[in-house]
């Protein structure tokens, strides 16, 4: 065995490749120190160092990691750790800022208001100066915001006396605002409680929260995906030339500092200068005024100086050779910046000074203007900048994972409270500046009563509801960053909760951002993801993802040093690059130099796997860049594996018989060291097997489960490595329409558009992913009965044929519930709305009949009766409000009916089809609205156009509904509920959908759910086609699945066997009752008095231009006519002939009449399209006289 | 016309199994479009009663009216009287509004949990106006346990809780299984057409004692045994057989082409039927024969002129009787 030394890499060697070579032997000499597992050596004495073919090592089924995995970190963890990071650190990092803690005033220099401490409380709401507790459900009906006040500690001058007022039992003593709750973080009610806890606050158990309740409505924050902060990117711009670009982002400033080469020279782009200013001359302004030294930093290998000579020859050229020139130059070069007049101007030279220090490169601290690290950091960018214009491979990949960060809902919602604090203190000064310059005050100034809790509220509400970002300081100006959590079913929510949205533009026409990276292996779900515009743009998390949130820098900074990482102000220029040294990056800062990387990244990974530093840093050595990165910061993805040793797993089988039997949490894997979290970085420094008997001795982890790449979506569809990958991404897409059930609570929730299942199930071909979700327990969809066939004709272009007695016992019946809600306004003269009783009559002995047929199924308190028929036009509330709202009214309490008018709320729902009213429900919100809203329930049957789609992207609408006896049949009585075209199999290789069929059919028989897991086949997690045949074969059919079928029609068998079998069939949202539409005349637009548009308005079906053009290609003149003019908007004018413009016909004087000729004797008639007329008059009130010239045609 | 030769043939019923929902029959001398039509009238066509209105007075459960309602359609009733009965809207001595003896009956649900456990409505809860139509009551009593089976709790139409009520009125009408699957009294409706298999023997011969257990292996279904004393391979059930010509192609694939030659015969089916227990099996053969006839007759009847004939060609003159 090697000892410890590593004879190579001290030598300096000058060329690179030969120390590549060296270095990879290093590696494996380092790889041997880890040579310390018994068992490895033991099998090294026992087989005489001879490794056997297969090493002696058995499979342990690692499964149970994933529900174990689950468990603690939920499938929406990382937006509820983000908020419980917010909510606990943050927020106190943030008010212990140095910006933000004290509120001082200009005019009394006494005065002053400390934050101390701060507080988010329990959710609870305040009415008429009751506090009472909520709950989220509570919220959702009563259309509130699910908030907990946000309390602070103060300490504050009055008048010559501080006050220091503190809460206590973790509140504050004043409240400043109110924070809305993200469900189920630490803060919110449903924290920790059980099934039956929830149950009880109305809660369903399977609801994963991760999202917001905001004015009643859900809101889920998105993942925002963006480059990585702080970070060197190295790219080349469109015309080839390599640049270095930093994004530089710390609490009080944001800034991007480029580095581009021009005409072989490096510049410095920064927006704080007009112009590019030469890299040398910045190093100087920053003291480097040694030109050897500038070399040396970036490195003395004659081809990197070679490069940098014209950079240093431009410098002496500007005769530029001390910082104070460099900084006059600079200074010269400075944008003046648009609040100068606020400040005492200083001079140029301060001024880029500062700039250098604080705005260029603004992550890099500088303190007291010790410009040291900075330089260095430059010197790296150029480094790095001068390896990629060598090697073009050095260039950065953007749209590599690791070079991304996720930003969620603590860091988005931690951007906008700061904001809203700094305002709000503003404002709080303001108002101190002017209470204490009035000279004479008859109270003592109290500024704790001047706090103003909406401020922060309405900031906080306002934001979420809208999805508007506006965070002024850093000019971010982002809309739609909230979405309404979409609840149109239960895989729908939850694959809403792990979506990412990115910032690239949508409309640009880039491959580079949409396309599948191989770094996103593990993390990024490769299936789902939307077709059209944001395609790739929009991904979704993979099942085991964790995003990670900050984690503190000081510990992990002094541990470094610990381990022998030398500090940079210790070093010369020259050691920077010598021989083994490689640097250390901690969070994009350069932290320093270490000369034992391996050694060093091997320790610090073994404190990590002893639970000594977070679980989540990451530490990833860069052979080619010689450096080492390590990462504590929040936002990066990151997923767990079994970390092997010498290819031999950690976790070994007792391990997880502990783990079944409940004495081993998952926890207690990644404290004991088995189990650790890797980010994409860490991940080039790994060898992952797949599976355990992959592993070779250079293997370092070992995967959890295989099927854990795919998020929630995909993991719905069995089989879906036997699928074309296109038919998995529109499954992905269509299990988000599919109807089924939404919630536990769904009949007590009040959505706007609920589509519900009457008969779900669970699908009889799973998968693992379908249990971990609960999408057993909240199905959407049905097990069709499917013959592989032609049928009839009505099938073609993947229409279906279903079978009319299928559909009479129940398959594809949903219910449509939809909402209507009114509120009963207040008005500024203190009237306010009213509902009245219907006008009833005596039908008999007691029953009573409202007169209009309208109002028949309203109560005698004049809203629509739970259970009643409604109709469309039917009033569902008999609603008036009074005519006068403005001018005071002598008692608004009891006016005369007269002064009311009618406003009734009527129900427009589809023609002909009469619905139910479900549920009323009176309530009022925190603001003492009174509101009434309705559910209308409306149960359909499938119909012809109904759009139904299986689990493998093969959607398709019911083409023709036939009865059963016409149905084919088999011998053993079997009648399929629907009929597939064959056609849908070749061209889209749908193959899991087959061995859907096979498996369910399997199942069926064999009484047993059958498993489908993606790539489930080695670990037993899917069944084999082989083992399902044979259970066909067992239970007498075809071990093909066919089966020998009869026609119901002809009652002879069929030519050909029919593949048959049961496959999950979802039904989706889209349905013919909802779409279809057809008008001869109807409603016109009042301006054009053309036929209205779209469905709503009742429209009409227009000839659009194409229509136009065939119709002129065909000389249809007469057909052209009727359809633009006659049957649109035809108008008779009066055209007088001799000025040319329009007239108009008199009554009175039964005569036409031209007003500018004041004559009526040679008018016309003609017939124009009314927007043509309207035209001409609009041109006449700009000034433009058009006149028209008539001709006898 | 005199030449033309008769179509009549004599079918024959032979009953191999009989239950009360299920029966086994065999019926031979006839062609496919024969058993066909008596399948499909029996899916479709043989009357039965089944709750058609409901009027809903509380229901204060979880599933709503509609719901309910479907489901309650859906239980099959017991329909003797319904071939003798009315459709409601044939019948002339009522509005249908189901007090009318002819043509519905009537049934009251009235359901309230009081207590902690959960409450299962059954169809044991639905009260009938006649003693006749009552819902299928699969009576299997308890099972070995002495717990009562599912099946003897009746026919599960919602569960209650604590507080919930469930009160109704229910018509139920005669209808046909065309209209509305509730209305079919099928549970299962299916024949087969009679395999015909003859081994050829000497061929047979000519394979071992192995091979010819590979052979009869190779079939998924039970057809064929070798004969542990005279080692012969003898067709055991030849209605096992399932067309799937697994059996042809190991043959083919031991080069054995024509080993064994089954044909499906178009004269012979076998029948098997499985009632929802609306009305007996056999009860529902019988009817559909009944309609069967009733329809032919409507057809002969409007059809019989000078007209109809060259209308049917040579089937007019068979209709009336073939020709005789």
């Amino acid at each position: 065995m090697v000892a410890e030394t590593k004879p190579s890499i001290l030598e300096t060697e000058s060329k690179a490749n030969i120390r590549k070579v060296k270095f990879e032997e290093s590696c494996k000499a380092d790889g041997d120190l880890k040579y310390a597992d018994p068992r490895v050596a033991f099998e090294k004495e026992l087989y005489g160092g001879k490794h056997l073919e297969v090493p002696l090592r058995s499979t342990v089924d690692k499964f149970a990691l994933l529900p174990a995995f689950l468990k603690v970190k939920g499938l929406v963890k990382q937006h509820i750790d983000s908020f419980n990071y917010l909510i606990n650190c943050e927020i106190k990092k943030i008010i212990h800022a140095k910006a933000n803690e004290k509120i001082t005033s200009d005019v009394d220099p006494n005065f002053y208001l400390k934050f101390t401490d701060i507080f988010v409380g329990k959710p609870c709401v305040e009415q008429d100066y009751i506090v009472e507790d909520i709950t989220p459900h509570q919220c959702r009906l009563r259309d509130m915001t699910y908030a907990a006040p946000i309390s602070v500690d103060v300490e504050y001058t009055r008048g010559k006396e501080i006050v220091v007022r503190k809460g206590k039992d973790g509140q504050g003593a004043l409240v400043i605002g109110r924070m809305p709750l993200m469900l189920r973080s630490s803060r919110c009610v449903l924290y920790g409680k059980n099934e039956a806890e929830l149950a009880k606050l109305g809660e369903c158990p399977l609801d994963p929260g991760g999202y917001f309740v905001v004015k009643g409505t859900e809101k889920v924050i998105l993942i925002q995906e963006q480059l990585s902060k702080n970070r060197i990117i190295i790219d080349t711009d469109s015309h080839g030339n390599v640049a270095a670009s930093v994004t530089s982002s710390t609490h009080e400033r944001k800034s991007k500092t480029n580095l581009a080469v021009k005409h072989e020279k490096i510049y410095l782009r920064h927006n704080t200068f007009g112009d590019d200013i030469p890299i040398v001359i910045v190093l100087k302004a920053m003291g480097v005024e040694n030109d050897q030294e500038i070399v040396q930093m970036v490195g003395r290998d004659p081809k990197y100086a070679g490069i940098l000579a014209p950079s240093m020859q431009e410098c002496v050229s500007l005769s530029i050779y001390s910082q104070q020139q460099a900084l006059e130059y600079l200074g010269s070069k400075v944008k003046s910046s648009r609040n100068m007049w606020v400040k005492a101007k200083r001079s140029k030279v301060d001024e880029a000074r500062d700039i250098l220090a604080n705005v260029v490169l603004a992550h890099v601290p500088v303190i007291q203007y010790d410009f040291r690290n900075k330089c260095i950091y430059i010197a790296v960018m150029i480094r790095r900048m001068l390896e990629a214009m060598l090697n073009s491979e050095a260039v950065d990949d953007k749209d590599y994972v690791g070079n991304k960060r996720l930003e969620l809902a603590g860091q988005l919602l931690a951007l906008l409270f700061e904001d809203c604090f700094k305002r709000m203190n503003g404002e709080l000064k303001k108002h101190v500046d002017i209470t204490l310059s009035k000279a004479n005050r008859s109270t003592q100034f109290d500024i704790a009563k001047c706090m103003r809790p909406d401020f922060l509220t309405s900031g906080l509400e306002h934001a979420i509801s809208s999805g508007n970002w506006t965070v002024k300081r850093f000019r971010m100006d982002r809309k739609g960053v909230t979405q309404v959590v979409s609840r149109l079913s239960f895989i729908a929510a939850l694959g809403h909760m792990t979506r990412i949205t990115s910032q690239f533009e949508k409309t640009r026409k880039v491959s580079g951002p949409r396309a599948l990276q191989p770094s996103q292996w593990g993390m990024l779900c490769p299936c789902d993801t939307p077709e059209g515009e944001a395609c790739g743009l929009v991904k979704n998390l993979a099942l085991m993802t964790h995003v990670t949130t900050d984690e503190d820098e000081g510990p992990i900074i002094a541990l470094c040093t610990t381990l022998g990482v030398e500090d940079l102000s210790m070093l010369s220029g020259e050691e920077l690059h010598a021989g083994s040294t490689f640097i250390v990056f901690f969070n994009g800062t350069i932290l320093g130099v270490h000369r034992r990387p391996l050694r060093f990244a091997d320790h610090l990974r073994k404190l990590r796997r002893a639970g000594k530093i977070g679980e989540f840093v990451s530490l990833h050595v860069h052979s080619g860049q010689r450096c080492i990165y390590i990462a504590s910061d929040g936002g990066r993805v990151c997923r767990p594996l079994v970390i092997a040793d010498k290819g031999v797993s950690r976790v070994k089988e007792h391990h997880m018989k502990e783990l079944k039997d409940g004495f081993r949490t998952f926890e207690d894997f990644l404290r004991e060291g088995l189990v650790e979290f890797l980010d994409v970085n860490e991940e080039n420094n790994c060898l992952i097997a797949l599976y355990e008997a992959d592993a070779t001795p250079a293997t370092t982890h070992i995967e959890i489960e295989p099927f854990t790449i795919l998020g929630v979506c995909a993991g719905l569809i069995p089989y879906p490595h036997h699928n074309q990958s296109p038919r998995n991404t529109y499954q992905c897409a269509m299990g988000k329409q599919a109807m089924g059930n939404i919630a536990y609570n769904q009949l007590s929730r009040m959505d706007t558009l609920l589509y519900m299942l009457v008969y779900p199930q669970r699908p009889l071909l799973t998968t693992k992913s379908i249990e971990l979700v609960g999408y057993d327990k909240l199905g959407a969809g049905q097990n069709a009965s499917v013959a592989v066939m032609s049928y009839s004709g009505y099938d073609i272009e993947d229409a279906i044929v279903m079978n009319k007695s299928s559909l009479d016992r129940g398959f594809g019946r949903c219910i449509v519930v939809k909402k209507y809600s009114t509120s009963l306004k207040k008005y500024q003269n203190r009237t306010a709305d009213r509902i009245v009783a219907p006008q009833m009559i005596a039908t008999g002995k007691n029953n009573i009949m409202a007169v209009a047929s309208r109002c028949q199924l309203q109560d005698q308190d004049g809203i629509a009766a739970v259970g009643e028929m409604i109709r469309p036009g039917d009033i569902y509330v008999n609603k008036q409000s009074p005519i006068n709202t403005r001018d005071d009214v002598p008692n608004p309490m009891a006016m005369k009916d007269s002064a009311y008018k009618p406003t009734p709320q009527t129900y427009k729902g589809p023609p002909g089809e009469c619905a139910v009213v479900d549920k009323v429900l009176l309530t009022s919100n925190d603001e003492n609205h009174f509101m009434i809203k309705a559910l209308i329930r409306h149960t359909r049957r499938p119909e012809i156009g109904d759009k139904f789609s299986s689990r493998h992207g093969q959607k398709g609408v019911c083409g023709t509904i036939v009865q059963q006896e016409d149905f084919p049949f088999s011998e053993k009585g079997v009648c399929p509920d629907l009929i597939m075209n064959p056609h849908g199999f070749p061209s889209r290789m749908t193959v899991g959908k087959m061995i859907e069929l096979l498996g369910g059919k399997a199942g069926v028989m064999s009484g047993k759910f059958h498993y489908g897991s993606a790539f489930g086949e080695p670990s037993g997690h899917a069944d084999t086609v082989h083992a399902i045949s044979n259970t066909l074969i067992r239970n007498g059919f075809s071990y093909s699945g066919k089966d020998f079928i009869y026609s119901g029609i002809t009652g002879h068998p069929l030519q050909a066997y029919v593949f048959m079998g049961p496959i999950y069939y979802q039904k989706l949202k889209h349905m013919v009752l909802d779409k279809m539409h057809a008008r001869a005349r109807g409603p016109r637009v009042v301006l054009t008095r053309q036929p209205t548009e779209g469905r709503s308005r009742e429209g009409g079906l227009r000839l659009g231009e194409m229509e136009r053009d065939c119709l002129i290609a065909y000389g249809a003149s007469m057909m052209i006519l009727e359809r633009l003019m006659i049957s649109s908007d035809q108008f008779q004018i009066q055209v007088c002939t001799v000025c040319g413009l329009l007239g108009h016909y008199n009554h009175n004087l039964k005569m036409s009449y031209c007003s500018s000729c004041k004559n009526g004797a040679s008018i016309a008639t003609m017939k124009l399209p009314y927007a043509c007329k309207l035209l001409f008059q609009e041109l006449q009130s700009m000034n433009i006289c058009p006149r028209l010239t008539l001709s006898e045609a | 016309m005199d030449t033309v030769t008769s179509y009549t043939r004599f079918p024959t019923v032979r009953i191999r199994e009989l239950k009360d929902d299920y029966i086994k029959f065999e019926l031979k001398d006839t062609d496919p479009s024969i058993a066909n039509a008596l399948r499909r009238i029996m899916i479709a066509e043989v009357p039965t009663l089944a709750i058609d209105l409901v009027e809903i007075e509380t229901n204060s459960s979880v599933l709503n009216d509609e719901f309910l309602s479907h489901r309650l359609g859906l239980i099959p009733l017991k329909s003797e009287r319904a071939m003798e009965m009315r459709l409601s809207r044939d019948c002339d001595a009522c509005d249908g509004d189901g007090s009318c003896m002819y043509c519905s009956v009537e049934f009251t649900l009235n359901v309230k949990c009081t207590s902690d456990q959960t409450l299962d409505v059954t169809s044991h809860d639905l009260i009938s106006s006649d003693p006749s139509v009552v819902p299928v009551d699969n009576n299997l009593a308890q099972d070995i346990n002495g717990f009562d089976a599912p099946e003897a709790r009746g026919i599960l139409i919602v569960k209650l809780r604590r507080g919930q009520e469930l009160k109704l009125r229910a018509i139920a009408r005669k209808g046909i299984g065309k209209d509305h699957a509730k209305w079919s009294p099928a549970a299962t409706v299916a024949f087969q057409f009679e395999p015909e298999i003859h081994i050829n023997e000497a061929l047979m011969e000519s394979l071992s004692l192995e091979e010819k257990k590979e052979w009869v292996d190779s079939c998924p279904t039970k057809v064929f045994e070798v004969d542990p004393q005279t080692q012969q391979v003898v067709v055991v059930d030849a209605e096992a057989y399932t067309y799937d010509e697994e059996i042809l192609k190991k043959a083919e694939a031991m080069g054995k082409t024509g080993l064994v030659d089954i044909i499906s015969r178009d004269d012979s089916f076998i029948f098997t039927v499985e009632s929802t227990g609306a009305i007996q099996a056999s009860q529902m053969f019988i009817n559909a024969i009944e309609i069967l006839k009733t329809k032919l007759d409507a057809v002969r009847l409007s059809f019989d002129t000078e007209e109809a004939d060259d209308q049917f060609g040579e089937l007019g003159a068979h209709m009336r009787g073939g020709g005789m």
